[in-house]
């Protein structure tokens, strides 16, 4: 209840501060100041003097020229996941705002946002059974140097209609461009072998939830400022977190902004995930205790029950 | 604001849905999965309740159950190990103090099965960095509760048949000697009244032990047959030895497990403690009440379709042909 407390805060604030920013975007000093910060929002008042209201007529769309470029930049609402015992996956918020927006509305559609979050890089061995003798059996496997344990795809539209296939190849966009390494070795392969196991870890990734899309998840809240959230698992492999944003209009990339984010767990299952392999002797020597202590401790139990 | 509005209100049950989740799942931190808690606990009593029932292990069913769960093939094995600790100490300690444990017999048949446990985890390292343990785990479930099942259900048949005819179901005589009297290495076991070569009791261990390592299972259903019919030990000895034998091999066991394949889920062993003791007083209670050839009819029967259950899954065409797995790196 207090994390959520916490965290609506928190959005609130930064939702507040990007706001006064974005008053005050004229203002150089604050422009280049944003920049620089951390993806972590510092609550820095904007000058009191530098905000001035908005324009009363929205700039014309129609002369580019004339206006600033536009600029994109978001930030996410958490960087720790709780893993509880009742831990069944959280969600992260992305929250972000296109500077210099020419949108009259929230509901004009002139920009298209993508916001694709990739996970920690794990090394990955894939398998495919094939019927050996009548039963089915482990026979080809494939290894990965790294695979994303986490991939996630957020946008305003389909991807298709976002951008082009070859801008979203090139930033890596879409399942099918999901940034995979093949183990030194494996490159001799088959494109279409390849391909097959690329699809296989993308659809059992999918499956566990651990790959996702949603097409229709980000959500502009004003003329400029949009969110999304990215569900995550419980399941997933902590550690950096790579989340980036993309701006499109006319089907066009415009800008696009990266935002690193350190996903770390927390709560008794992690300290115990991380004891077990840390210290695996002694954590076996205690499940073997507990086991001892438990069994000793129900037939103390139901010894009058039982005899 | 609007956007915001109906991209809450397009998913009103989410809230609710996830709280009634939260209330019922555990986060299993080996097993790397949210599973329900009702789940485990309700299998390790249904499990607990038929070996109260039956009076054997329970290994060899829950071991199956679990992989049927979902969980992973190694993590049921090494974590079924650290339940059949905790399911099988309170009856060792019972058969201790009425003095049923061969000590001299049990420390033989332990080396045995440490030097198997030890073989066994090893394997199931070399076995999971292959991609076959799952296979290799299969092929061994259906192959020892194939042949056991089908003994125990032709001798439960013929027993209840006999007791039908009106004739005492006939106690087997061993004989006085077979070739386990003409090995070499001979010790005398007091307990048991026997002076027999020690190699067919480290045989005996040692493949227990590695059964115990592969199978998840405390190995009592190959160890007592082989103790009465083998070693002809007397029986009043038979089950308090093999308990003995079962706590420490398991309890190594579920050690070396946790030491080289982290494959031990504790807070799963925990469920299904719980579950197990629970479950398995009320077996014990309801055991009473059935006759010794229809349980062992009963068990027997169940034994065969764990079996066939396993069979199928090995030659049924799979609805996916791909798996993954993560190589640990650094540990």
């Amino acid at each position: 209840m207090q994390r959520a407390r916490r965290r609506h805060w928190l959005l609130c604030s930064c939702l507040a501060i990007l706001s006064a920013a974005l008053l005050a975007s004229s203002d150089a000093g604050a422009q280049q100041r944003r920049q620089r910060a951390t993806p972590v929002p510092v609550p820095v008042p904007a000058p009191q003097g530098a905000v001035r209201p908005a324009p009363a007529k929205p700039p014309d769309p129609a002369d580019p020229a004339a206006l600033p470029r536009e600029t994109v930049q978001a930030d996410v609402s958490t960087r720790r996941v709780a893993v509880t015992s009742t831990f069944s996956g959280t969600e992260i918020v992305v929250f972000g705002a296109i500077d210099n927006s020419r949108q009259a509305s929230p509901e004009a559609g002139l920009y298209d946002v993508v916001v694709v979050v990739v996970g920690t890089p794990t090394r990955l061995e894939a398998r495919k059974k094939n019927r050996v003798l009548g039963v089915w059996l482990n026979t080809d496997s494939l290894s990965f140097e790294s695979v994303p344990n986490y991939y996630s795809i957020v946008s305003t539209r389909p991807l298709d209609e976002v951008a082009s296939e070859e801008v979203l190849k090139s930033m890596e966009i879409g399942f099918d461009y999901v940034p995979m390494v093949l183990a030194k070795g494996a490159e001799t392969r088959g494109a279409a072998e390849i391909k097959a196991f690329r699809d296989a870890i993308v659809r059992l990734k999918r499956k566990d939830k651990l790959y996702s899309q949603d097409e229709y998840g980000v959500a502009f809240i004003g003329r400029s400022l949009f969110r999304a959230t990215v569900d995550v698992p419980a399941n997933v492999v902590v550690g950096p977190f790579d989340t980036r944003v993309f701006l499109f209009r006319n089907r066009e990339l415009i800008h696009q902004y990266r935002a690193r984010l350190d996903l770390e767990r927390e709560g008794i299952e992690d300290a115990l995930h991380a004891f077990a392999f840390r210290y695996p002797l002694s954590y076996g020597i205690i499940t073997v205790l507990l086991a001892v202590a438990s069994g000793l401790l129900a037939s103390a139990v139901f010894r009058k029950g039982a005899h | 604001m609007a956007c915001e509005e109906s991209h809450r209100l397009s998913d009103p049950s989410g809230g609710i849905k996830g709280a009634a989740n939260e209330l019922m799942t555990f986060y299993l931190p080996i097993a790397e999965m949210s599973a329900n808690v009702f789940l485990f606990l309700g299998m390790g009593a249904a499990v607990g309740f038929l070996s109260g029932l039956f009076g054997v292990g329970g290994g060899f069913l829950m071991t199956p159950l679990l992989i049927f769960a979902g969980v992973p093939s190694a993590v049921a094995v090494g974590t079924e190990a650290a339940q059949i600790v905790a399911s099988s100490v309170s009856g060792a300690l019972a058969q201790w103090r009425r003095n049923n444990v061969d000590l001299k017999m049990g420390t033989v048949l332990l080396c045995g099965g440490i030097v198997g446990s030890a073989i066994g985890v090893q394997t199931v390292s070399v076995l999971r960095r292959a991609g076959h343990f799952e296979f290799f785990v299969t092929v061994c479930y259906v192959t020892f509760l194939g042949v056991i099942g089908t003994l125990m259900l032709i001798e439960s048949l013929s027993a209840m048949r006999k007791v039908r005819e009106g004739k005492a179901p006939s106690a087997r005589r061993p004989g006085q000697h077979s070739w386990v009297h003409k090995l070499p290495l001979k010790m005398r076991f007091h307990r048991s009244k026997l002076y027999i070569s020690a190699i067919p009791p480290i045989a005996i261990g040692l493949f227990v032990g590695f059964l115990a390592a592969i199978m998840g299972v405390g190995g009592g259903f190959i160890m007592v047959p082989a103790m009465i019919y083998i070693l002809r030990m007397p029986t009043n000895v038979v089950v308090g030895t093999s308990l003995f034998q079962i706590v420490f091999v398991t309890a190594v066991t579920t050690i070396l497990h946790a030491k080289q394949n982290f494959t031990v889920d504790v807070v799963l062993a925990l469920l299904l403690m719980v579950g197990g003791v629970v479950g398995a007083q009320f077996g014990a209670v309801a055991g009473e009440r059935l006759k010794g050839e229809q349980l062992r009819f009963l068990l027997a029967a169940m034994v065969l379709l764990v079996a066939l259950r396993m069979a199928w899954s090995l030659i049924a065409a799979p609805t996916e042909l791909f798996s993954l797995s993560t190589v640990q790196r650094g540990h």
